[in-house]
Protein backbone atom coordinates (compact mmCIF):
# COMPACT_ATOMS: atom_id res chain seq x y z
CA UNK A 1 0.00 0.00 0.00
CA UNK A 2 2.79 2.38 0.82
CA UNK A 3 5.67 3.09 -1.46
CA UNK A 4 8.91 3.39 0.43
CA UNK A 5 9.68 6.65 -1.38
CA UNK A 6 6.65 8.48 -0.13
CA UNK A 7 6.68 6.95 3.35
CA UNK A 8 8.03 10.21 4.66
CA UNK A 9 5.38 12.41 3.11
CA UNK A 10 2.70 9.94 4.11
CA UNK A 11 3.66 9.83 7.77
CA UNK A 12 3.95 13.61 7.89
CA UNK A 13 0.52 13.93 6.34
CA UNK A 14 -0.98 11.46 8.80
CA UNK A 15 0.78 13.14 11.69
CA UNK A 16 -0.52 16.57 10.79
CA UNK A 17 -4.04 15.23 10.36
CA UNK A 18 -4.26 13.41 13.64
CA UNK A 19 -1.71 14.68 16.16
CA UNK A 20 -4.15 17.04 17.83
CA UNK A 21 -6.82 14.37 18.33
CA UNK A 22 -4.28 11.93 19.65
CA UNK A 23 -2.75 14.53 21.94
CA UNK A 24 -6.16 15.44 23.37
CA UNK A 25 -6.91 11.83 24.11
CA UNK A 26 -3.58 11.43 25.84
CA UNK A 27 -3.66 14.66 27.78
CA UNK A 28 -7.00 13.68 29.28
CA UNK A 29 -5.78 10.17 29.89
CA UNK A 30 -2.54 11.15 31.62
CA UNK A 31 -3.63 14.52 32.96
CA UNK A 32 -0.23 15.96 32.18
CA UNK A 33 1.00 17.90 29.15
CA UNK A 34 4.58 16.60 29.19
CA UNK A 35 3.52 12.98 29.36
CA UNK A 36 0.90 13.55 26.68
CA UNK A 37 3.47 15.05 24.33
CA UNK A 38 5.96 12.24 24.86
CA UNK A 39 3.28 9.66 24.33
CA UNK A 40 1.94 11.40 21.23
CA UNK A 41 5.38 11.10 19.71
CA UNK A 42 5.53 7.45 20.73
CA UNK A 43 2.16 6.79 19.05
CA UNK A 44 3.26 8.23 15.72
CA UNK A 45 6.55 6.37 15.79
CA UNK A 46 4.54 3.18 16.21
CA UNK A 47 2.21 4.30 13.41
CA UNK A 48 5.22 4.79 11.15
CA UNK A 49 6.56 1.34 11.97
CA UNK A 50 3.20 -0.31 11.39
CA UNK A 51 2.20 1.66 8.33
CA UNK A 52 3.50 -0.87 5.82
CA UNK A 53 1.49 -3.60 7.53
CA UNK A 54 -1.65 -1.52 7.86
CA UNK A 55 -4.12 -3.60 5.93
CA UNK A 56 -7.05 -1.31 5.38
CA UNK A 57 -9.36 -3.56 7.39
CA UNK A 58 -9.80 -0.62 9.70
CA UNK A 59 -10.24 3.04 9.17
CA UNK A 60 -6.91 4.78 9.53
CA UNK A 61 -8.15 6.94 12.38
CA UNK A 62 -9.48 4.08 14.48
CA UNK A 63 -6.27 2.17 13.86
CA UNK A 64 -4.18 5.11 15.10
CA UNK A 65 -6.36 5.39 18.16
CA UNK A 66 -6.06 1.71 18.95
CA UNK A 67 -2.31 2.32 19.02
CA UNK A 68 -2.81 5.39 21.19
CA UNK A 69 -4.86 3.32 23.62
CA UNK A 70 -2.08 0.73 23.87
CA UNK A 71 0.54 3.41 24.43
CA UNK A 72 -1.61 5.05 27.10
CA UNK A 73 -2.19 1.81 28.96
CA UNK A 74 1.47 0.80 28.77
CA UNK A 75 2.33 4.17 30.26
CA UNK A 76 -0.27 3.68 32.99
CA UNK A 77 1.25 0.34 33.96
CA UNK A 78 4.75 1.80 34.18
CA UNK A 79 3.54 4.72 36.20
CA UNK A 80 1.34 2.79 38.59
CA UNK A 81 4.31 1.44 40.46
CA UNK A 82 5.84 4.82 41.25
CA UNK A 83 2.49 6.46 41.99
CA UNK A 84 1.76 3.89 44.70
CA UNK A 85 4.04 5.89 46.93
CA UNK A 86 3.44 9.37 45.61
CA UNK A 87 -0.37 9.50 45.56
CA UNK A 88 -0.95 8.96 49.25
CA UNK A 89 1.57 11.61 50.14
CA UNK A 90 0.09 14.32 47.94
CA UNK A 91 -3.47 13.57 48.90
CA UNK A 92 -2.63 14.14 52.50
CA UNK A 93 -0.96 17.44 51.78
CA UNK A 94 -3.68 18.93 49.60
CA UNK A 95 -6.58 17.90 51.81
CA UNK A 96 -5.06 19.79 54.70
CA UNK A 97 -5.47 23.20 53.13
CA UNK A 98 -8.92 24.76 53.42
CA UNK A 99 -9.79 27.98 51.61
CA UNK A 100 -13.54 28.14 51.10
CA UNK A 101 -13.68 31.01 48.60
CA UNK A 102 -15.27 30.78 45.18
CA UNK A 103 -12.16 30.64 43.07
CA UNK A 104 -10.98 27.86 45.21
CA UNK A 105 -14.15 25.89 44.61
CA UNK A 106 -13.57 25.93 40.86
CA UNK A 107 -9.99 24.81 41.10
CA UNK A 108 -10.99 22.33 43.74
CA UNK A 109 -13.68 20.91 41.46
CA UNK A 110 -11.08 20.59 38.73
CA UNK A 111 -8.82 18.76 41.05
CA UNK A 112 -11.63 16.37 41.91
CA UNK A 113 -12.34 15.72 38.26
CA UNK A 114 -8.69 15.16 37.64
CA UNK A 115 -8.48 12.73 40.50
CA UNK A 116 -11.71 10.97 39.65
CA UNK A 117 -10.49 10.42 36.08
CA UNK A 118 -7.05 9.38 37.26
CA UNK A 119 -8.51 6.81 39.64
CA UNK A 120 -10.76 5.33 37.00
CA UNK A 121 -9.66 1.94 35.70
CA UNK A 122 -7.72 2.51 32.49
CA UNK A 123 -10.20 0.66 30.31
CA UNK A 124 -13.03 2.82 31.64
CA UNK A 125 -10.88 5.90 31.28
CA UNK A 126 -10.20 5.10 27.63
CA UNK A 127 -13.86 4.57 26.82
CA UNK A 128 -14.94 7.78 28.56
CA UNK A 129 -12.36 9.89 26.77
CA UNK A 130 -12.88 8.31 23.36
CA UNK A 131 -16.64 8.83 23.55
CA UNK A 132 -16.75 12.09 25.49
CA UNK A 133 -13.71 14.03 24.34
CA UNK A 134 -12.79 12.58 20.96
CA UNK A 135 -16.47 12.06 20.14
CA UNK A 136 -16.07 8.70 18.45
CA UNK A 137 -19.23 6.77 17.64
CA UNK A 138 -20.01 3.57 19.50
CA UNK A 139 -18.97 1.49 16.50
CA UNK A 140 -15.69 3.34 16.08
CA UNK A 141 -14.94 3.02 19.77
CA UNK A 142 -15.62 -0.70 19.63
CA UNK A 143 -13.19 -0.96 16.71
CA UNK A 144 -10.51 0.94 18.62
CA UNK A 145 -10.91 -1.05 21.80
CA UNK A 146 -11.51 -4.26 19.87
CA UNK A 147 -14.61 -5.25 21.70
CA UNK A 148 -18.30 -5.38 20.86
CA UNK A 149 -20.47 -2.29 20.57
CA UNK A 150 -22.60 -3.42 23.48
CA UNK A 151 -19.52 -3.70 25.71
CA UNK A 152 -18.65 -0.12 24.80
CA UNK A 153 -22.10 1.03 25.84
CA UNK A 154 -22.02 -0.88 29.11
CA UNK A 155 -18.48 0.22 29.99
CA UNK A 156 -19.25 3.82 29.14
CA UNK A 157 -22.26 3.94 31.42
CA UNK A 158 -20.50 2.15 34.24
CA UNK A 159 -17.58 4.53 33.91
CA UNK A 160 -19.83 7.57 34.06
CA UNK A 161 -21.60 6.19 37.13
CA UNK A 162 -18.28 5.48 38.77
CA UNK A 163 -17.12 9.03 38.03
CA UNK A 164 -20.30 10.50 39.38
CA UNK A 165 -19.97 8.45 42.53
CA UNK A 166 -16.38 9.48 43.08
CA UNK A 167 -17.13 13.14 42.47
CA UNK A 168 -20.10 13.13 44.83
CA UNK A 169 -18.03 11.61 47.60
CA UNK A 170 -15.28 14.17 47.20
CA UNK A 171 -17.60 17.14 46.92
CA UNK A 172 -19.50 16.09 50.03
CA UNK A 173 -16.17 15.68 51.76
CA UNK A 174 -15.25 19.30 51.02
CA UNK A 175 -18.59 20.61 52.15
CA UNK A 176 -18.32 18.93 55.51
CA UNK A 177 -14.74 20.13 55.85
CA UNK A 178 -15.74 23.69 55.03
CA UNK A 179 -18.41 23.90 57.70
CA UNK B 1 -22.15 17.88 38.33
CA UNK B 2 -25.12 18.83 36.08
CA UNK B 3 -24.69 16.25 33.39
CA UNK B 4 -22.24 14.52 31.08
CA UNK B 5 -21.82 17.49 28.81
CA UNK B 6 -20.81 19.88 31.57
CA UNK B 7 -18.43 17.33 32.84
CA UNK B 8 -16.71 16.85 29.50
CA UNK B 9 -16.57 20.59 28.83
CA UNK B 10 -14.85 21.02 32.15
CA UNK B 11 -12.50 18.17 31.44
CA UNK B 12 -11.61 19.75 28.10
CA UNK B 13 -10.82 23.05 29.76
CA UNK B 14 -8.72 21.50 32.45
CA UNK B 15 -5.73 20.53 30.39
CA UNK B 16 -3.87 22.52 27.74
CA UNK B 17 -5.75 21.63 24.58
CA UNK B 18 -2.78 22.15 22.30
CA UNK B 19 0.68 20.67 22.55
CA UNK B 20 3.52 23.19 22.49
CA UNK B 21 4.46 24.43 19.02
CA UNK B 22 8.10 23.39 19.44
CA UNK B 23 6.94 19.91 20.27
CA UNK B 24 4.77 19.67 17.16
CA UNK B 25 7.54 20.64 14.77
CA UNK B 26 10.21 18.62 16.60
CA UNK B 27 8.08 15.50 16.38
CA UNK B 28 7.44 16.08 12.71
CA UNK B 29 11.19 16.21 12.13
CA UNK B 30 11.78 13.08 14.16
CA UNK B 31 9.19 11.25 12.08
CA UNK B 32 10.72 12.50 8.82
CA UNK B 33 14.14 11.24 9.83
CA UNK B 34 12.84 7.88 10.94
CA UNK B 35 10.81 7.47 7.74
CA UNK B 36 13.89 8.24 5.65
CA UNK B 37 16.07 5.74 7.43
CA UNK B 38 13.30 3.14 7.20
CA UNK B 39 13.01 3.78 3.45
CA UNK B 40 16.72 3.05 3.06
CA UNK B 41 16.44 -0.13 5.09
CA UNK B 42 13.50 -1.26 3.04
CA UNK B 43 15.34 -0.78 -0.24
CA UNK B 44 18.17 -2.82 1.20
CA UNK B 45 15.88 -5.67 2.27
CA UNK B 46 14.10 -5.56 -1.09
CA UNK B 47 17.45 -5.83 -2.82
CA UNK B 48 18.55 -8.75 -0.67
CA UNK B 49 15.24 -10.55 -1.21
CA UNK B 50 15.57 -10.18 -4.97
CA UNK B 51 19.17 -11.37 -5.08
CA UNK B 52 18.21 -14.24 -2.76
CA UNK B 53 15.39 -15.20 -5.09
CA UNK B 54 17.66 -15.13 -8.12
CA UNK B 55 20.20 -17.33 -6.37
CA UNK B 56 17.58 -19.88 -5.36
CA UNK B 57 16.21 -19.99 -8.91
CA UNK B 58 19.69 -20.47 -10.33
CA UNK B 59 20.29 -23.25 -7.87
CA UNK B 60 17.05 -25.08 -8.70
CA UNK B 61 17.65 -24.66 -12.41
CA UNK B 62 21.16 -26.10 -12.27
CA UNK B 63 19.97 -28.88 -10.02
CA UNK B 64 17.25 -29.80 -12.53
CA UNK B 65 19.71 -29.68 -15.43
CA UNK B 66 22.11 -31.86 -13.53
CA UNK B 67 19.52 -34.57 -12.90
CA UNK B 68 17.81 -34.15 -16.22
CA UNK B 69 18.41 -37.74 -17.32
CA UNK B 70 16.13 -38.87 -14.54
CA UNK B 71 12.60 -39.22 -15.98
CA UNK B 72 10.78 -38.05 -12.89
CA UNK B 73 12.64 -34.83 -12.74
CA UNK B 74 11.98 -33.85 -16.31
CA UNK B 75 8.32 -34.02 -15.36
CA UNK B 76 9.08 -31.57 -12.60
CA UNK B 77 10.69 -29.27 -15.13
CA UNK B 78 7.57 -29.41 -17.25
CA UNK B 79 5.34 -28.61 -14.37
CA UNK B 80 7.64 -25.81 -13.28
CA UNK B 81 7.54 -24.46 -16.84
CA UNK B 82 3.75 -24.78 -16.80
CA UNK B 83 3.26 -22.83 -13.61
CA UNK B 84 5.64 -20.13 -14.67
CA UNK B 85 3.72 -19.55 -17.88
CA UNK B 86 0.40 -19.38 -16.02
CA UNK B 87 1.86 -16.99 -13.48
CA UNK B 88 2.92 -14.82 -16.40
CA UNK B 89 -0.79 -14.64 -17.29
CA UNK B 90 -1.63 -13.64 -13.75
CA UNK B 91 0.88 -10.89 -13.85
CA UNK B 92 -1.20 -9.01 -16.37
CA UNK B 93 -2.58 -6.24 -14.28
CA UNK B 94 -6.26 -6.27 -13.35
CA UNK B 95 -8.37 -3.56 -14.99
CA UNK B 96 -11.82 -4.36 -13.60
CA UNK B 97 -12.81 -4.73 -9.95
CA UNK B 98 -16.07 -6.55 -9.19
CA UNK B 99 -17.56 -6.75 -5.72
CA UNK B 100 -20.85 -7.19 -3.89
CA UNK B 101 -21.85 -4.93 -1.02
CA UNK B 102 -25.03 -6.98 -0.62
CA UNK B 103 -23.44 -10.32 -1.35
CA UNK B 104 -26.37 -12.48 -0.21
CA UNK B 105 -28.92 -10.97 -2.60
CA UNK B 106 -30.35 -13.85 -4.55
CA UNK B 107 -32.99 -14.88 -7.07
CA UNK B 108 -36.25 -16.57 -6.03
CA UNK B 109 -36.20 -19.35 -8.68
CA UNK B 110 -32.80 -20.43 -7.34
CA UNK B 111 -33.88 -20.83 -3.71
CA UNK B 112 -35.76 -23.88 -2.41
CA UNK B 113 -39.12 -22.71 -1.05
CA UNK B 114 -38.39 -23.81 2.53
CA UNK B 115 -35.27 -21.65 2.66
CA UNK B 116 -37.09 -18.47 1.76
CA UNK B 117 -36.61 -16.02 4.55
CA UNK B 118 -39.54 -13.71 5.09
CA UNK B 119 -40.26 -13.86 1.38
CA UNK B 120 -37.04 -12.05 0.70
CA UNK B 121 -34.60 -13.54 -1.71
CA UNK B 122 -31.36 -13.97 0.18
CA UNK B 123 -29.01 -16.90 0.17
CA UNK B 124 -25.60 -17.60 1.63
CA UNK B 125 -24.52 -19.70 -1.32
CA UNK B 126 -26.62 -19.16 -4.44
CA UNK B 127 -26.47 -15.42 -4.66
CA UNK B 128 -25.34 -12.43 -6.64
CA UNK B 129 -21.68 -13.36 -6.06
CA UNK B 130 -22.14 -16.00 -8.77
CA UNK B 131 -23.17 -13.24 -11.19
CA UNK B 132 -19.92 -11.38 -10.50
CA UNK B 133 -18.02 -14.62 -10.91
CA UNK B 134 -19.56 -15.13 -14.33
CA UNK B 135 -18.62 -11.58 -15.36
CA UNK B 136 -15.08 -12.16 -14.18
CA UNK B 137 -14.95 -15.46 -16.10
CA UNK B 138 -16.35 -13.88 -19.27
CA UNK B 139 -13.81 -11.05 -19.03
CA UNK B 140 -11.00 -13.54 -18.64
CA UNK B 141 -12.18 -15.23 -21.84
CA UNK B 142 -11.76 -11.88 -23.57
CA UNK B 143 -8.27 -11.40 -22.07
CA UNK B 144 -9.47 -8.70 -19.70
CA UNK B 145 -8.00 -9.42 -16.26
CA UNK B 146 -10.23 -8.59 -13.35
CA UNK B 147 -10.42 -8.95 -9.59
CA UNK B 148 -13.58 -10.54 -8.26
CA UNK B 149 -14.04 -9.88 -4.57
CA UNK B 150 -16.07 -12.72 -3.05
CA UNK B 151 -15.94 -11.39 0.50
CA UNK B 152 -18.95 -12.43 2.57
CA UNK B 153 -19.97 -8.92 3.59
CA UNK B 154 -23.13 -10.15 5.33
CA UNK B 155 -21.01 -12.51 7.41
CA UNK B 156 -18.67 -9.70 8.44
CA UNK B 157 -21.63 -7.51 9.40
CA UNK B 158 -22.90 -10.25 11.69
CA UNK B 159 -19.45 -10.80 13.17
CA UNK B 160 -18.96 -7.13 13.98
CA UNK B 161 -22.51 -6.57 15.15
CA UNK B 162 -23.24 -4.09 12.36
CA UNK B 163 -26.42 -3.63 10.38
CA UNK B 164 -27.38 -4.01 6.75
CA UNK B 165 -26.93 -0.29 5.88
CA UNK B 166 -23.28 -0.62 6.99
CA UNK B 167 -22.61 -3.01 4.07
CA UNK B 168 -21.09 -0.22 2.03
CA UNK B 169 -18.69 0.70 4.81
CA UNK B 170 -17.47 -2.88 4.99
CA UNK B 171 -17.15 -3.34 1.23
CA UNK B 172 -15.35 0.01 1.12
CA UNK B 173 -12.44 -1.42 3.10
CA UNK B 174 -11.47 -3.96 0.46
CA UNK B 175 -12.20 -1.53 -2.34
CA UNK B 176 -9.83 1.07 -0.87
CA UNK B 177 -7.16 -1.52 -0.39
CA UNK B 178 -7.46 -2.92 -3.91
CA UNK B 179 -7.43 0.55 -5.47
CA UNK B 180 -4.37 1.52 -3.46
CA UNK B 181 -2.53 -1.59 -4.52
CA UNK B 182 -3.61 -1.68 -8.16
CA UNK B 183 -3.57 1.60 -10.00
CA UNK B 184 -4.31 -0.42 -13.13
CA UNK B 185 -8.01 -0.68 -12.17
CA UNK B 186 -10.07 1.25 -14.69
CA UNK B 187 -13.60 0.16 -13.82
CA UNK B 188 -15.35 -0.68 -10.57
CA UNK B 189 -18.68 -2.51 -10.34
CA UNK B 190 -20.75 -3.25 -7.27
CA UNK B 191 -23.18 -5.91 -8.49
CA UNK B 192 -26.64 -6.18 -6.90
CA UNK B 193 -30.01 -7.57 -7.91
CA UNK B 194 -33.17 -5.52 -8.17
CA UNK B 195 -36.57 -6.35 -6.70
CA UNK B 196 -38.89 -5.31 -9.51
CA UNK B 197 -41.33 -7.48 -11.45
CA UNK B 198 -40.08 -10.01 -13.94
CA UNK B 199 -41.70 -8.28 -16.90
CA UNK B 200 -39.69 -5.14 -16.15
CA UNK B 201 -36.39 -6.90 -15.56
CA UNK B 202 -36.34 -9.38 -18.44
CA UNK B 203 -35.87 -9.01 -22.18
CA UNK B 204 -35.97 -11.55 -24.97
CA UNK B 205 -33.12 -11.43 -27.43
CA UNK B 206 -33.03 -13.93 -30.26
CA UNK B 207 -35.42 -16.28 -28.48
CA UNK B 208 -33.58 -16.23 -25.15
CA UNK B 209 -34.42 -14.41 -21.93
CA UNK B 210 -31.83 -12.01 -20.55
CA UNK B 211 -31.85 -10.25 -17.16
CA UNK B 212 -31.84 -6.49 -17.77
CA UNK B 213 -29.19 -4.22 -16.23
CA UNK B 214 -29.85 -1.04 -14.34
CA UNK B 215 -26.92 1.38 -13.91
CA UNK B 216 -27.08 3.31 -10.65
CA UNK B 217 -25.09 6.43 -9.84
CA UNK B 218 -24.99 8.23 -6.51
CA UNK B 219 -25.84 11.93 -6.71
CA UNK B 220 -24.03 12.59 -3.45
CA UNK B 221 -20.66 10.95 -3.97
CA UNK B 222 -18.79 14.05 -5.09
CA UNK B 223 -17.84 12.09 -8.17
CA UNK B 224 -21.32 12.28 -9.59
CA UNK B 225 -20.48 13.94 -12.91
CA UNK B 226 -17.71 11.52 -13.91
CA UNK B 227 -19.59 8.48 -12.60
CA UNK B 228 -22.61 9.50 -14.58
CA UNK B 229 -20.58 10.04 -17.72
CA UNK B 230 -19.18 6.53 -17.41
CA UNK B 231 -22.60 4.99 -16.71
CA UNK B 232 -24.03 6.77 -19.73
CA UNK B 233 -21.19 5.47 -21.86
CA UNK B 234 -22.00 1.93 -20.70
CA UNK B 235 -25.68 2.44 -21.41
CA UNK B 236 -25.04 3.76 -24.90
CA UNK B 237 -22.68 0.92 -25.76
CA UNK B 238 -25.22 -1.63 -24.47
CA UNK B 239 -27.94 0.03 -26.52
CA UNK B 240 -25.78 -0.17 -29.61
CA UNK B 241 -25.09 -3.89 -29.24
CA UNK B 242 -28.22 -5.18 -27.46
CA UNK B 243 -31.02 -2.59 -27.52
CA UNK B 244 -33.26 -2.78 -24.45
CA UNK B 245 -30.88 -4.81 -22.31
CA UNK B 246 -29.97 -1.76 -20.28
CA UNK B 247 -32.80 -0.16 -18.32
CA UNK B 248 -30.72 3.00 -18.20
CA UNK B 249 -28.87 5.23 -15.78
CA UNK B 250 -30.66 5.88 -12.49
CA UNK B 251 -29.57 8.54 -10.03
CA UNK B 252 -29.86 7.57 -6.38
CA UNK B 253 -28.16 8.01 -3.05
CA UNK B 254 -29.90 11.20 -1.93
CA UNK B 255 -32.38 9.85 0.59
CA UNK B 256 -31.04 7.91 2.37
CA UNK B 257 -27.75 9.56 1.61
CA UNK B 258 -25.23 7.06 0.22
CA UNK B 259 -22.19 7.46 -1.98
CA UNK B 260 -22.11 3.72 -2.79
CA UNK B 261 -18.34 4.24 -2.48
CA UNK B 262 -18.40 5.88 -5.89
CA UNK B 263 -16.26 8.70 -4.56
CA UNK B 264 -13.32 6.29 -4.68
CA UNK B 265 -13.16 5.84 -8.45
CA UNK B 266 -14.19 7.83 -11.50
CA UNK B 267 -15.53 4.82 -13.36
CA UNK B 268 -17.57 3.29 -10.60
CA UNK B 269 -21.17 2.15 -11.12
CA UNK B 270 -23.61 0.11 -9.07
CA UNK B 271 -25.24 -2.55 -11.25
CA UNK B 272 -28.61 -4.12 -10.60
CA UNK B 273 -28.51 -7.29 -12.68
CA UNK B 274 -32.03 -8.68 -13.07
CA UNK B 275 -34.52 -8.82 -10.23
CA UNK B 276 -35.67 -11.34 -7.64
CA UNK B 277 -37.78 -13.06 -10.30
CA UNK B 278 -34.95 -13.79 -12.73
CA UNK B 279 -32.85 -16.93 -12.86
CA UNK B 280 -29.09 -17.08 -12.52
CA UNK B 281 -28.85 -18.38 -16.07
CA UNK B 282 -30.52 -15.23 -17.37
CA UNK B 283 -28.06 -13.09 -15.46
CA UNK B 284 -25.13 -15.14 -16.77
CA UNK B 285 -26.23 -14.44 -20.35
CA UNK B 286 -26.33 -10.76 -19.54
CA UNK B 287 -22.88 -10.86 -17.96
CA UNK B 288 -21.40 -12.53 -21.05
CA UNK B 289 -22.75 -9.68 -23.14
CA UNK B 290 -21.72 -7.06 -20.62
CA UNK B 291 -18.16 -8.36 -20.71
CA UNK B 292 -18.06 -7.70 -24.45
CA UNK B 293 -19.31 -4.18 -23.86
CA UNK B 294 -16.58 -3.56 -21.30
CA UNK B 295 -13.95 -4.93 -23.62
CA UNK B 296 -15.17 -2.58 -26.38
CA UNK B 297 -15.04 0.42 -24.06
CA UNK B 298 -11.59 -0.50 -22.77
CA UNK B 299 -10.29 -0.66 -26.31
CA UNK B 300 -11.66 2.72 -27.24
Amino acid sequence: MIDSNNLESRIVEIYNLYYLDVYRFLVCFTGNQNDAEDLTQEVFIRVLKGLSNFNGNYQLKTWIFSIAKHVAIDHYRKKRFSSLFKDGFFNQLSSNEKRPDEEFEVTELKRFIHEAIAKLKPKYRAVVILRGINEFSINETSEILQCSASKVKVDYHRALKELERKLNIEIEGVLTNAK
Amino acid sequence: MQNEKDFFDMLKEMYPQHPRKEFVSATENTLRQRARSMGKKRILTKFSVITGGVLVCAFIFSWLLFFNENGKISEVIQSVGGTSSSSAMDEKEPVVYIYHSHNIESYIPEIPAQQMYREQAYSDTKNVTLVGKELSRALKGLQVPSIHDETDIAGILKQRGLHFPDSYKVSRENLQKVLAENDSIRMVFDIHRDSTKRRDSTIEIKGKDYARIKLEVSKTSGNYETNKKFATQLHEQLEKLYPGLSIGVVEKGVNPQNTYNQDLHDNSVLLEVGSIENTLEETYRTMDVFAQVLKAILEE
